[in-house]
C-alpha cells in the first residue's frame, strides 16, 4: 500500500528521530540531523537550509527560557553552599515521635527543596548521599530509606521552580506562569499521600523502621531554632518566586531572576557564599541549562518542518477522525507518554511529542493547562519506572553497594502506584490541576 | 601530538565556557536591575531597562553558544544509551562510530548554511527591529563558528573512541 505524503513526512522525522535517538545520538544532534534532512526536503532545498540556522536562532533567542537556567541556578547555589543540610537539621529537629521518622524528614526536606531547586536528579542525589546511609544505620528497611527519597526527588518537577516545567510550557505555547502555579497543588498531594503511606507502612509493619530513632531529643527553642534560622528564611525564596508570580507582579522570568538573586543573597547573609561555591553551582547550571538550550536549537524548525510537510495537520485529522472521544485520546496520549518514558529521557520526550499532541489539544479545545500538568506528572513517573528510571539509577549511584537493584526496583512501586492514581484524579477532577491557575486570572 | 591539542582545544573550550558562566550572571543581575528600578522608583535613575528583555535573549543565546561545544567535551549533550548498554560492546562502539560521522557531518552541514545564511543577511542589511534595532547578522555570526568549534569537537572525541575501550561511552542521559 502506498504511503501518503503526510504519512511519509511523519515517518521520516517521527521515526528518523526514534531511530537516532536509539543509535545513541546526543539528543541535540539528533534533531539538528533529522532538521537538516526535513528542511531540504520540505522546505525547498538549499533555501531550506538557509532558513534552518535561521529559524535555529530564533528558537534560542526567546525571554520565555531566560527562566531555565536561572531555576537551575537557584537550587545549585542551595545544594553547594551548604544551605541545604541546614534545612534538613532544622526538618530533623522538628519531626518528632512519628513512624518512620527519617523517611518522612526525607519527604518533608525534598518537598523544600523542591521548591527551591529545579532539579531533580539533584534533590535526590542530595537526600540520598546524605541520608541513606544513616537511616540503614539506624536500622531501617532499605525500601524504606530508599523509596521515598526517589518518589520526591520527582515531586521536584512539579513543584515550581522547575526548569522542565518552563521548557514544556514555552514549547507547547501553555501559560508558563499558569502551569507553573498548577504543578503546586499536585505536587503537594503527592507529598502528603508519601508521609502518609511512610506513617501506615511503618504502623502495619514496624520491622521496617526502628521504634526509636532520635539520638537527640531536642525541646523548647533548640528544636524551633533552625527552623526559624534556616527553614522558613530558605522557604521566603519559594514565597517571592511564587507570590511574584501568582500576583502577577513578575514574568516568569523576572521571578527566576529576582529567585537566583535571592538565594545568592542568603547564601551571603549565612556566610556561606565563597569563590569556589559560586563557580561549582554555575558549572553545576550551565551543565543542565546549556544542554536544554541546545536541544531547543531544533525545536522551532523541527515543528515547523512537521508541519509544512503536512505530517502534524494529517496526524492530527487521522487522530480526531477517529470518532474517539476527547477523554479517551487523552488517555491515549497520557499512555504513549508513560510507555515513553520508560525508554527515553524528558526533554526527547517533549520534543516528539508536543508538535503532535498540540495541534490535538487544540482542535479538541481541551483545556490546555489541566494537559499540561497530566504531561508533567506523566514525565515526573518517567523518572521512576523500572527498569530504566534517571532517579533509580541516581539513587543506584549514591546508595550504599549492600543495597540490591531488586530492593531499589520494590521500593518504588508504592511511589508509582500513588503518582499513577494522582493521575487519574487529575484526569478526573481537573480541578485539581486548574483551580490554583484560575485563581490568577 | 593527538593528545596535546586535544587538551589545549579542550582549554580554549573551558574558556568559553567560563564566559558562558559569568554571561548567566550578567543576565541573571540585568533581569534583577530591571525589576528593581521598576518597582522602586529610585530619584535620578530611569525606570527600568528597555533593553533588558532582548539583551536578556541575546545572552541566553551566547550562552548556549558558548557552552555547547564545552558540553559535548563534558559528554553532557544527553543521549539515549538504553540500547547500546544492551547491545555486545563491539556493536556497541560501531554504533558509536557511526553517531560521531552523522553528527559531524550535520556539524558541518549546519556550520556551512548558517554561515550562509550570515553573509545573505548581511549582504542585504536585514534588520532585527524591536526596542533596540540591530543587524540580523550579529545575531547569526556565533552559530557557524560555533558549529565549527563542534564538529572539531566531533573528530577528537571520534579519537577519544577510537583509542579507548571498544564499549559504548557513559555520557549523561538526562536533563532532569
Amino acid at each position: 500500500m502506498m504511503m501518503s505524503s503526510w504519512q511519509m513526512a511523519s515517518t521520516l522525522m517521527l521515526g528518523g528521530s526514534m531511530v537516532l535517538l536509539f543509535m545513541g545520538m546526543p539528543v541535540a544532534f539528533t534533531f539538528i540531523g533529522i532538521n537538516i534532512v526535513g528542511a531540504f526536503l520540505y522546505m525547498g532545498g538549499e533555501p531550506g537550509l538557509v532558513q534552518l540556522a535561521r529559524s535555529s536562532v530564533n528558537s534560542v533567542m526567546s525571554f520565555s527560557l531566560t527562566p531555565i537556567p536561572l531555576f537551575v541556578l537557584m537550587g545549585e547555589i542551595l545544594f553547594h553552599t551548604g544551605l541545604a543540610l541546614k534545612v534538613i537539621e532544622g526538618i530533623e529537629r522538628l519531626v518528632s515521635k512519628v513512624p518512620g521518622r527519617l523517611a518522612v524528614v526525607a519527604v518533608v526536606a525534598g518537598t523544600i527543596f523542591s521548591a527551591i531547586s529545579g532539579s531533580t536528579i539533584a534533590t535526590t542525589a542530595m537526600l540520598g548521599s546524605l541520608m541513606v546511609p544513616v537511616m540503614l544505620a539506624r536500622g531501617y528497611a532499605p525500601t524504606l530509606a530508599t523509596g521515598p527519597i526517589m518518589a520526591i526527588g520527582a515531586v521536584d518537577m512539579l513543584i515550581p521552580p522547575s526548569a522542565l516545567t518552563v521548557l514544556l510550557g514555552s514549547l507547547s505555547g501553555i501559560s508558563i506562569s499558569k502551569l507553573l502555579i498548577g504543578g503546586v497543588l499536585p505536587g503537594v498531594l503527592l507529598s502528603i499521600a508519601f508521609v502518609c503511606w511512610i506513617v501506615l507502612s511503618v504502623k502495619l509493619n514496624p520491622a521496617l523502621a526502628p521504634e526509636d530513632d532520635e539520638p537527640t531529643v531536642f525541646k523548647g527553642w533548640d528544636r524551633f531554632s533552625y527552623l526559624f534560622k534556616y527553614v522558613i528564611p530558605t522557604l521566603s525564596i519559594f514565597a517571592l518566586v511564587v507570590g511574584a508570580l501568582a500576583l502577577g507582579w513578575a514574568t516568569p522570568t523576572e521571578c527566576a531572576a529576582l529567585g537566583a538573586f535571592g538565594t545568592i543573597l542568603l547564601a551571603c547573609l549565612y556566610a556561606s557564599l565563597s569563590m569556589e561555591a559560586v563557580y561549582k553551582a554555575l558549572k553545576g547550571t550551565a551543565s543542565i541549562s546549556g544542554m536544554i538550550l541546545f536541544i531547543i536549537l531544533g525545536a522551532t524548525t523541527f515543528a515547523q518542518i512537521l508541519s509544512f510537510s503536512g505530517a502534524s495537520t494529517g496526524l492530527v485529522q487521522f487522530i480526531t477522525g477517529q470518532e474517539l472521544s476527547p477523554g479517551v485520546i487523552v488517555m491515549g496520549m497520557m499512555a504513549i507518554l508513560i510507555v515513553l518514558g520508560i525508554f527515553v529521557d524528558q526533554v526527547s520526550m517533549m520534543m516528539i511529542t508536543l508538535p503532535i499532541f498540540m495541534p490535538i489539544v487544540q482542535s479538541l479545545q481541551i483545556d490546555p493547562i489541566w494537559f499540561g500538568v497530566m504531561f508533567l506528572i506523566c514525565m515526573q513517573l518517567g523518572l521512576l519506572l523500572p527498569p530504566h528510571g534517571l532517579l533509580i539509577m541516581t539513587m543506584r549511584g549514591v546508595a550504599p553497594s549492600s543495597i540490591k537493584m531488586g530492593e531499589i526496583f520494590l521500593a518504588v512501586i508504592p511511589y508509582v502506584l500513588m503518582s499513577l492514581v494522582l493521575l487519574f484524579a487529575v484526569f478526573s477532577w481537573p480541578i485539581i490541576a486548574t483551580w490554583l491557575p484560575a485563581l490568577l486570572g | 601530538m593527538m593528545d596535546r591539542i586535544s587538551k589545549a582545544y579542550g582549554q580554549l573550550l573551558t574558556g568559553l565556557a567560563n564566559l558562558g558562566f559569568l554571561l548567566l550572571l550578567v543576565m541573571m543581575l540585568i533581569i534583577v536591575a530591571d525589576v528593581l528600578l521598576r518597582n522602586l522608583h529610585i530619584q535620578g535613575l530611569p525606570m527600568g531597562l528597555a533593553w533588558s528583555n532582548e539583551v536578556s535573549e541575546m545572552l541566553l543565546y551566547l550562552i548556549a553558544m558558548l557552552l555547547a561545544p564545552w558540553l559535548l567535551r563534558q559528554g553532557q549533550h544527553i543521549r539515549v544509551d538504553i540500547v547500546l548498554q544492551a547491545l555486545p560492546p563491539y556493536v556497541a562502539w560501531c554504533i558509536e562510530c557511526l553517531g560521531d560521522v552523522l553528527a559531524m557531518l550535520c556539524c558541518w552541514v549546519m556550520a556551512w548554511y548558517s554561515a550562509l545564511s550570515t553573509l545573505r543577511s548581511f549582504e542585504s542589511g536585514s534588520l532585527n527591529i524591536k526596542t533596540l534595532v540591530t543587524p540580523e547578522w550579529w545575531s547569526l555570526c556565533p552559530l557557524p563558528f560555533i558549529f565549527v568549534l563542534l564538529s572539531l569537537e566531533m573528530i577528537f572525541r571520534m579519537h577519544r573512541l577510537v583509542s579507548g575501550p571498544k564499549g559504548p561511552r557513559h555520557d549523561a542521559v538526562s536533563a532532569s
